[in-house]
């Protein structure tokens, strides 16, 4: 009698550990108890309003100096040949090395990755991003409507958004031949410019309540030979929501175009 | 107040936080030339795409030369916590930057420490204040 009650106080005890690692165990393991809660609309697709900071690079990724993120080059796919034309273009025209120098917009990517607080507004049919950085807009629809087939190429480009899952893809062509990030901050040999067949596709989606997991793919065809990508990280600030995005007139004070201050 | 807001401006720093963002810093500024100066703020452009602040430094001949230091846009330094009464007219600080390119008494303005032994970095990365 001694023996049954010692065995089935060893299977009660059995029973209650495993009742209470299996969990863990599962979440461990990739499973659905390890979802994160993040956060939802009422229509229960993820939820990106708010104000965030720039993409930022992962650990271990190529970071450039100052603050403004950079792609890593390791990720860059082969050259075509002749694409190392658009990646060191300069001419010592500052117009064309550094037109940002004249208040000329970032563009796309070079604007998300600028080192500026955005905000996003999130409605069922569009996402709009406003960067700090010159107050520049992309407005992303996503009605399901096709790209515009009939529009010369622009800063930004023609940005579609779709749902997979709980991942926000957003994919933009049509964009004019442009800075492709910010490299001339790094390194003032090369300067990086992506062509007018440049396609990229951004997926977003949040790996918990305060951080969004940022791919970013470039398929440039007239200068990589395949198309690569790049992930970064975007964390929430919801303390910048308390002051919001500041003014940024680029021509109120631009003193120094082409590197020439001018007065005092 | 002052000493509130650069408080709040010193803690914040601490985090990852924007430099240039407007231009390249290569256009204009020579990072093999290093300067550091001391003077009394003269003026003050809080204003994008960045902030100016200009300084009135004695030379060893006696005569008074005015600085001109770039910094952050006006949006970036505020969200540090570093508002304009941070530069006020009249104040004496150090100045730590670069020089610019042009051989002209403009430069860039990374550093900028007070008497008592406080500083704010108006420009340049926190975490490497000698990176623009």
């Amino acid at each position: 009698m001694k023996k049954i009650t010692m065995g089935l106080v060893l299977v009660t005890v059995a029973l209650l550990a495993a009742a209470v690692l299996a969990p863990a165990a599962y979440a461990q393991s990739g499973g659905a108890a390890a979802m994160p809660a993040i956060p939802r609309t009422a229509e229960g697709k993820p939820d990106f309003n708010g104000t965030f900071q720039w993409p930022t690079p992962l650990a271990g990724s190529e970071r450039g100096r100052g603050s403004a993120t950079i792609f890593d080059r390791k990720n860059f796919a082969p050259l075509k040949p002749g694409g190392e034309a658009f990646l060191e273009p300069r001419t010592g025209d500052p117009r064309h090395d550094e037109p940002r120098d004249f208040c000329m917009p970032a563009g796309f990517p070079d604007a998300m990755l600028s080192g500026n607080a955005m905000q996003f507004f999130q409605t069922k049919n569009y996402l709009t991003i406003v960067h700090e950085f010159q107050r520049m807009t992309r407005i992303v629809p996503l009605d399901g409507r096709p790209h515009h087939t009939d529009l010369e190429p622009t800063f930004f480009g023609d940005p579609v958004g779709h749902w997979e899952g709980d991942t926000l893809v957003i994919e933009t062509n049509g964009f004019r031949r442009w800075t492709l990030d910010e490299y001339y901050y790094t390194n003032p040999k090369e300067y990086r410019m992506h062509s007018d067949a440049m396609v990229t596709t951004e997926r977003l989606k949040w790996k918990d309540k305060d951080s969004i997991s940022y791919v970013l793919t470039i398929d440039d065809p007239k200068i990589f030979t395949r198309p690569w990508s790049q992930e970064f990280e975007i964390k929430a600030k919801p303390e910048w929501d308390k002051v919001g995005l500041f003014e940024y007139v680029c021509e109120e004070n631009n003193r120094c175009p082409g590197g020439k201050c001018e007065g005092k | 107040m002052i000493r509130l807001t650069l408080s709040l401006g010193l803690i914040l720093v601490a985090g990852s936080v924007p430099a240039l963002a407007h231009h390249s810093f290569a256009a204009e500024y020579d990072e093999t030339k290093p300067i550091k100066v001391t003077g009394t703020i003269t003026k003050v452009e809080w204003t994008n795409p960045h902030v100016w602040y200009y300084v009135d430094v004695k030379g060893d001949d006696g005569k008074i030369v005015n600085y001109a230091f770039s910094a952050g846009a006006p949006g970036q330094l505020m969200r540090r916590g570093i508002m304009k009464k941070a530069l006020e007219i009249g104040a004496t600080i150090s100045v730590e930057g670069f020089k610019a390119k042009d051989g002209s008494t403009n430069g860039f303005g990374a550093k900028v420490t007070y008497p008592d032994g406080r500083m704010v970095f108006t420009a340049g990365r926190p975490d490497d204040p000698k990176a623009p």
